[in-house]
C-alpha cells in the first residue's frame, strides 16, 4: 500500500481520536460508556500505527503527528489520581505519627530549635546587650510598645484580620523553611537556628521588662502549636537536604525523591498546625478571656500534641498493626 | 537511538509503544508563570474587594480582609499544586502556553506530586532582589537557583521537578501531516520515466520525504545544492541525461514512492480526493503539505 493511500485510510480514525481528546480535556463533557470504549480502541489502533510507522515508511512529519497524538491519547487514558481523602486520613493520623517518632531529622530539629531557644532566652535574661547584638534596638523597642498596652484592648474587629496575617506570614515563613531545607539540610538549618535564637531573645528580654504581663498574656494560648509547627517545618525539610547527602545506596536525585514523599505530609502536618496556631492567635490569645483559660488553651493543645506523637506515634507490635 | 542533543524525551507506555515528549524549556515556562502570577493577583486583589464589602455589610469589615490574607496564603503555596492535581498537570498558564507537568516516567502526575513541586519553588526562587522603596518593598523572585538546576540536567527540571520526580513538556498539536504534493508537471512525467524495479530503501525514503516536504521554503540555487548530493548518484544509477534537474528527480522518486503507484497514474492527476485538495486550499501560504 502507498503512503498517500495509507493516510488516508488512517485519516479518519486519528482525526476521531484528536475529536475524543478535545472531549475529554473539556471538563465539561463526559463521554459515555460507549465512547470510552471507541476512545481505547483508537488509541490502541494509533499506537499500532506509530509503532509501525517506520516500516510504512511514513514521512517524518506524520510520525511527529502520531508521537503527539499517542501522547494526547496517553494522558487521556491514564490522568493524574487527585487526592484521595481516606487515604490522607490514614497517612495523616496513623503513619505520619509512627515515621515522625523514629524520625532522627525532626529529634535533631526539635533538639536544635529548644536548645538554641532556651539558651538565647537565659543570655538575654541575663544581658540587655546581648539581645541588642542580635535583634537590634529597632525590634526591641517595637516589641516593647507593642505590649505596653495589654492586648485585650485591641480593636475586636481586628481578629479576623490578624487571622488572616498570622495564617499567611508564620505558615508562609514554615513552607519556606521547608523549601530552604532542601539546600542541603543547612539552609533549614540556618533559618531554625535564626528563628529560635531570635524567638528566644525576645522571650527572655520581654521576661525583664514592664511589659511581661501583657506578653505572656498574649503567647502562653498559641505556643504550642506555633512552636510545634516551626519544628516540624524544619524536621521536613531536613530530611530532604540531608537525603542529597546521605544517600542510603541510591542515586542522589532518587534519594531526594523518596525522602520527599516522606517528608510532605510532615510539612502538611506543620502547615495544619500554623493554621491552627492562628486562629488561637487571632481570638483567643489577645480576646479578654482570664489567663487561666489561656493557660487552659496551652495545656490542652500541648496533651493533644503529646497524643498525636506519643500515643499514635508510639512503635506498634505487628499484631498490632492488623486489628 | 543515540542520545539526541535536542529536547525530547522517549516514553514506553505501557501498550509497549514508545513515543517522545519535547521537553519545556525556560522561556517556554517563564511566560506560562507569568500569566499565572497576573490571575493570582488579580484573584487576591477581586477576593479583596468581594470578602470586605460582603463582610463590611454584616458589620465586619476585619473578616473580610482576613479572609482575603488566608485566600492570598492559599494562592501562594497552593495555586500551583491544586491546578496541577485536578486539572492533570496544567495550571491556565500553562494549559494557554500548551504545557504539562508528567513525572519523570511519563505518567500524569498525583497530588502529591503536584503539591511539592509548587511548594518547593519557593527555593527555585532565589535569589529574590527587593524591588520598591522602604514601605513598601516586593521581594521579586529571580529563579537563578532553578534555572541553575534546570541546566545541569538533560530534562530542564528544577529542584522542585527533581524533587517530586517531574517534568514539564510541551504539548504542541501538530497541524500538518501526510504527505506533500508533487505540482510540477514534469517530475511527474520523469516518474514515469524511472526504472520500474527500483527499491528505495528506508533511509532513502526518509531523506526523500524530509527534502521533498521542505523544499519549497528553499530558493532553487539552495534546492539545486541540496539535491545534488543524492539526485547526482541517482542520476548516473538511473541512466538519465546530464542536465536534469536534481530537485526535479528527488520529486518524482518521492511521488513514485509515496503517492503514484504505477506509470499509468502518472499523468498529473492529483491522487487526493476532493476534500483533501479543499483541505490544502484552507492550510497555510505555502500550501504544499496536506493538512487536516
Amino acid at each position: 500500500m502507498k503512503v498517500a493511500e495509507l493516510l488516508d485510510a488512517r485519516r479518519e480514525n486519528w482525526r476521531e481520536l484528536e475529536r475524543a481528546c478535545t472531549q475529554m480535556e473539556s471538563r465539561f463533557s463526559r463521554l459515555n460508556a460507549e465512547n470510552v470504549e471507541r476512545f481505547a480502541a483508537l488509541y490502541r489502533s494509533a499506537c499500532a500505527d506509530l509503532a509501525l510507522a517506520d516500516a510504512y515508511q511514513l514521512p517524518p512529519n506524520s510520525v511527529q503527528y502520531l508521537h503527539q497524538l499517542v501522547a494526547r491519547g496517553h494522558n487521556q487514558l491514564y490522568p493524574s489520581r487527585s487526592f484521595m481523602l481516606a487515604q490522607w486520613w490514614d497517612e495523616m493520623f496513623y503513619v505520619l505519627p509512627q515515621r515522625l517518632f523514629r524520625d532522627n531529622c525532626l529529634r535533631l530539629a526539635f533538639a536544635v530549635f529548644w536548645g538554641i531557644f532556651l539558651a538565647s532566652m537565659v543570655c538575654a535574661y541575663n544581658s540587655p546587650k546581648f539581645t541588642e547584638n542580635l535583634v537590634g534596638k529597632d525590634m526591641m523597642r517595637t516589641m516593647e510598645e507593642m505590649y505596653e498596652q495589654p492586648a485585650i484592648s485591641r480593636d475586636p474587629n481586628l481578629g479576623g484580620v490578624m487571622a488572616g496575617f498570622y495564617v499567611k506570614h508564620n505558615a508562609g515563613i514554615g513552607l519556606q523553611c521547608f523549601a530552604a531545607g532542601l539546600i542541603f539540610g543547612v539552609g533549614g538549618l540556618l533559618i531554625t537556628i535564626s528563628n529560635a535564637s531570635i524567638l528566644g531573645a525576645v522571650f527572655g528580654h520581654m521576661a525583664t521588662m514592664p511589659q511581661r504581663g501583657n506578653f505572656f498574656q498574649f503567647v502562653t494560648a498559641h505556643g504550642p502549636f506555633e512552636l510545634t509547627a516551626v519544628v516540624l517545618a524544619s524536621a521536613a525539610g531536613m530530611r530532604l537536604g540531608f537525603s542529597i547527602i546521605h544517600t542510603r545506596g541510591y542515586s542522589r536525585a532518587a534519594s531526594l525523591k523518596l525522602a520527599a514523599r516522606d517528608a510532605m505530609p510532615t510539612a502538611c502536618a506543620s502547615v495544619v498546625l500554623f493554621c491552627l496556631a492562628a486562629v488561637i492567635e487571632a481570638f483567643i490569645s489577645p480576646s479578654s478571656l482570664p489567663y487561666a483559660v489561656k493557660a487552659f488553651v496551652a495545656v490542652f493543645s500541648s496533651a493533644l500534641l503529646l497524643f498525636y506523637f506519643v500515643m499514635l506515634g508510639y512503635p506498634r507490635g505487628e499484631d498490632d498493626a492488623t486489628g | 537511538m543515540p542520545a539526541a542533543v535536542d529536547t525530547r524525551i522517549e516514553i514506553v507506555t505501557p501498550e509497549n509503544i514508545a513515543f517522545q515528549y519535547r521537553v519545556a524549556g525556560p522561556f517556554r515556562r517563564l511566560p506560562a508563570y507569568l500569566i499565572d502570577v497576573l490571575i493570582r493577583i488579580a484573584v487576591v486583589v477581586a477576593s479583596a474587594v468581594i470578602f470586605s464589602l460582603a463582610f463590611g455589610l454584616v458589620g465586619l469589615p476585619g473578616g473580610g480582609f482576613g479572609m482575603a490574607l488566608i485566600g492570598w496564603f492559599l494562592l501562594d503555596w497552593f495555586y500551583g499544586g491544586l491546578f496541577e492535581a485536578f486539572w492533570n498537570g496544567q495550571t491556565p498558564g500553562k494549559r494557554l502556553m500548551r504545557l504539562r507537568v508528567v513525572s519523570d516516567e511519563g505518567q500524569p502526575i498525583n497530588g502529591l506530586q503536584a503539591v511539592l513541586r509548587n511548594l518547593l519553588r519557593s527555593v527555585d526562587a532565589v535569589p529574590l532582589v527587593p524591588v520598591g522603596t522602604d514601605p513598601v518593598v516586593f521581594p521579586v523572585p529571580t529563579y537563578l537557583l532553578g534555572l541553575l538546576a534546570s541546566t545541569m540536567n538533560d530534562r530542564f527540571q528544577r529542584l522542585g521537578d527533581l524533587a517530586a520526580g517531574t517534568m514539564v513538556v510541551v504539548e504542541e498539536p501538530q497541524r500538518h501531516y501526510g504527505v506533500a504534493r508533487v505540482n510540477e508537471p514534469e517530475a511527474i512525467r520523469l516518474a514515469a520515466e524511472l526504472p520500474a524495479g527500483f527499491q528505495v530503501s528506508r533511509p532513502l525514503a526518509r531523506a526523500l520525504s524530509s527534502y521533498v516536504q521542505r523544499r519549497q521554503i528553499f530558493p532553487w540555487r539552495r534546492r539545486a545544492e541540496i539535491a545534488m548530493h543524492v539526485g547526482e548518484p541517482l542520476r548516473i544509477r538511473f541512466g538519465l541525461p546530464a542536465g536534469t534537474s536534481h530537485d526535479l528527480l528527488l520529486c518524482a522518486l518521492y511521488h513514485r514512492t509515496f503517492i503514484a503507484d504505477r506509470a499509468d497514474e502518472a499523468d498529473g492527476k492529483s491522487p487526493f480526493d476532493p476534500a483533501h485538495v479543499r483541505a490544502v486550499a484552507r492550510s497555510d501560504a505555502a500550501g504544499e503539505v496536506v493538512s487536516r
